[in-house]
This record gives C-alpha cells, sequence and structure tokens, in this order.
C-alpha cells in the first residue's frame, strides 16, 4: 500500500485519476440497500417504482456518491480526504454504464500542509452528468 | 407551511445518536461501493497504510446510524419530537416525493472502527423554488460527529433534501 501512494510531488494541475466504470445492475441497489440500511423501495421496488411514476427503480444518489468516493480513495489513498461534496443532477438507471472522472484543479498549501482540490463527476457513456461534486485531500512530500 | 414558520425550524435539533463503529458493517458497505481494497477488510493491510485500525470508506458516515446504534447507550437529552414532521408531514400528504439534492462530508480525522461517536443534527437551512410549476422545498442538515471520548470533532456531514410537488 504504502510504497504506491501518491506523493505531491506525483501530482500536477489537470492531472486526471483513472477512470472507473460500473454498469449499473438492480443488484447494485439491492447489495447498496442492504449495506447502507436505506430501504425506500423506489430503488429496490419495481411495481412501487412504476406506480410512483418512474419508468423503473432508479440508483440511490448515495450509491453515486459511494463510487466517486472508492475511485477518489483508489486514487489519492484511503483517508486522505480533508472534504468530499456531491450534487446530484440526475438519476441513474439499470443498464447504464458510469464511469468517474476526477481531475486535479490546484495543489496548495494550508496549515502547513499538501492540499489538493479536486473536481470530480459521475456520467454515463452518453456524457449525461449524474453527479457533480468537488474533493480535497492532503498528501504527504517525499522530504 | 408559511415562510416564517419555514425559516423558524432552522437551528432545531432533529435527532442526536451514539454510534459505535463496527467492521462487519464496514467491509460490507466497501463491497457495495465497488471498493475492493484490503484495508476496508484486514487489519493487517490498515496497519500497512498507516492506520491503527481499519478506515471507513468516505460516504460510510452517511449510513453509520444504521449499525452499531444500541439503544442502552444513547444520549438522554433526546431532542423531543422532530421540527421537519412538522414540514414534511402536510407536503407529503398531498404527495410527491423526497429526493436527495447534495452531500457534503468534512473530515476532521479518519473515522475507523472501534470508534464511538456521538452526533447531533441540526437544521441549518429551508427555503422553496419553483421549478416547471413545481413547488420544491429544500431543507439542509448539518451533523457534526464528535468522539464519544475526547468531545474532538472528527466529521461534518452536510445533507440537503428536498420536496417535489
Amino acid at each position: 500500500m504504502l510504497e504506491k501512494a501518491l506523493h505531491i510531488e506525483d501530482v500536477n494541475e489537470g492531472d486526471e485519476a483513472p477512470v472507473k466504470s460500473h454498469l449499473l445492475t438492480r443488484t447494485d441497489f439491492v447489495r447498496y440497500a442492504g449495506a447502507s440500511g436505506d430501504y425506500n423501495p423506489i430503488h429496490h421496488d419495481e411495481t412501487f417504482a412504476t406506480a410512483a411514476g418512474q419508468p423503473s427503480v432508479f440508483g440511490h444518489g448515495m450509491f453515486s456518491m459511494g463510487l466517486l468516493g472508492t475511485a477518489l480513495t483508489d486514487y489519492v489513498g484511503p483517508g486522505r480526504l480533508t472534504r468530499f461534496r456531491a450534487r446530484f443532477a440526475r438519476p441513474t438507471w439499470p443498464g447504464e454504464e458510469l464511469r468517474t472522472k476526477i481531475v486535479v484543479k490546484a495543489k496548495r498549501v494550508e496549515h502547513r500542509k499538501h492540499m489538493v482540490d479536486m473536481d470530480c463527476s459521475l456520467v454515463n457513456s452518453e456524457g449525461e452528468v449524474k453527479v457533480v461534486g468537488e474533493a480535497t485531500a492532503h498528501f504527504p512530500g517525499r522530504a | 407551511m408559511p415562510e416564517a414558520a419555514m425559516k423558524s425550524i432552522i437551528g432545531k435539533s432533529v435527532t442526536k445518536s451514539k454510534v459505535v463503529i463496527e467492521r462487519g458493517p464496514v467491509s460490507n458497505f466497501a463491497a457495495a461501493v465497488c471498493d475492493s481494497d484490503p484495508v476496508y477488510r484486514d487489519l493487517e493491510a490498515a496497519r500497512e497504510a498507516g492506520f491503527d485500525a481499519i478506515p471507513v470508506p468516505p460516504t460510510f458516515p452517511f449510513v453509520m446510524s444504521n449499525w452499531g446504534h444500541f439503544p442502552e447507550n444513547q444520549p438522554v437529552d433526546l431532542p423531543s419530537g422532530n421540527p421537519l414532521d412538522e414540514l414534511l408531514g402536510p407536503l407529503m400528504a398531498k404527495g410527491g416525493i423526497i429526493l436527495h439534492g447534495e452531500q457534503e462530508f468534512e473530515y476532521h480525522r479518519p473515522v475507523v472502527v472501534g470508534d464511538v461517536l456521538t452526533g447531533e443534527s441540526i437544521i441549518i437551512d429551508t427555503y422553496t423554488k419553483e421549478s416547471k410549476g413545481r413547488t420544491m422545498t429544500f431543507v439542509v442538515t448539518e451533523t457534526v460527529w464528535k468522539d464519544d471520548t475526547t468531545g474532538e470533532p472528527i466529521l461534518t456531514s452536510r445533507f440537503k433534501f428536498f420536496h417535489r410537488s
């Protein structure tokens, strides 16, 4: 883990984190419902969702944010985030392929710590934006 | 609910709870957000990554009160009633749905398995917006989670949701 951890010298403005892509299934929603304790039936009960006027069940916003969180910690390392914010722009549907996009926006020093600000988003294969967010992480220096 | 009544619930407490961070729910949650990092499952991997205990994925704090929440150790000074019921009850009676608009976390230090955290949720904003002939009623709550032993703030969570008529 430690040897592959990024240092501040490894990161530059405009850098992009590796893309994480995921084909969304109803099983994802059920697994997330069980692991989160969020049993809102709109996310797993097709009969309920269609009666509520939705074309089908749709994903938990926090599942989408969770996927982004996974891509973020894969990039910066666990325990390094100091801030993570997301806005849920559109629902996610079963069968969609979601892709994470994480771009380094700025490097700065705060309280003598190296900080990296990132823009992040989750989009489907047609480029439709599902989640837009920002994150900040602290990075160790090599010295 | 009239504007003034809606603004009057700003600053009120919604819930207060004590939560124990347990390994099983953390590992399960990591799998549910497609995170296979051993750091969330294996203490040795967590130690190699510089933690004293298994850390939690970044969005786990949103759901942690659904786990490790035991009736015998809850705070005694719980808020009486939930001011959100006054706002959302009449809205939901007329139909519509409640959706999650935004979520924000500020991490003051990593949350790890074994932590005991106490959090209080406060309503920090309410407002309405018209969109495509529908009324959207927004609520923002803020929860500050503190280490139950030291009182040190560990995490701040801001939850924005809305009712759409």
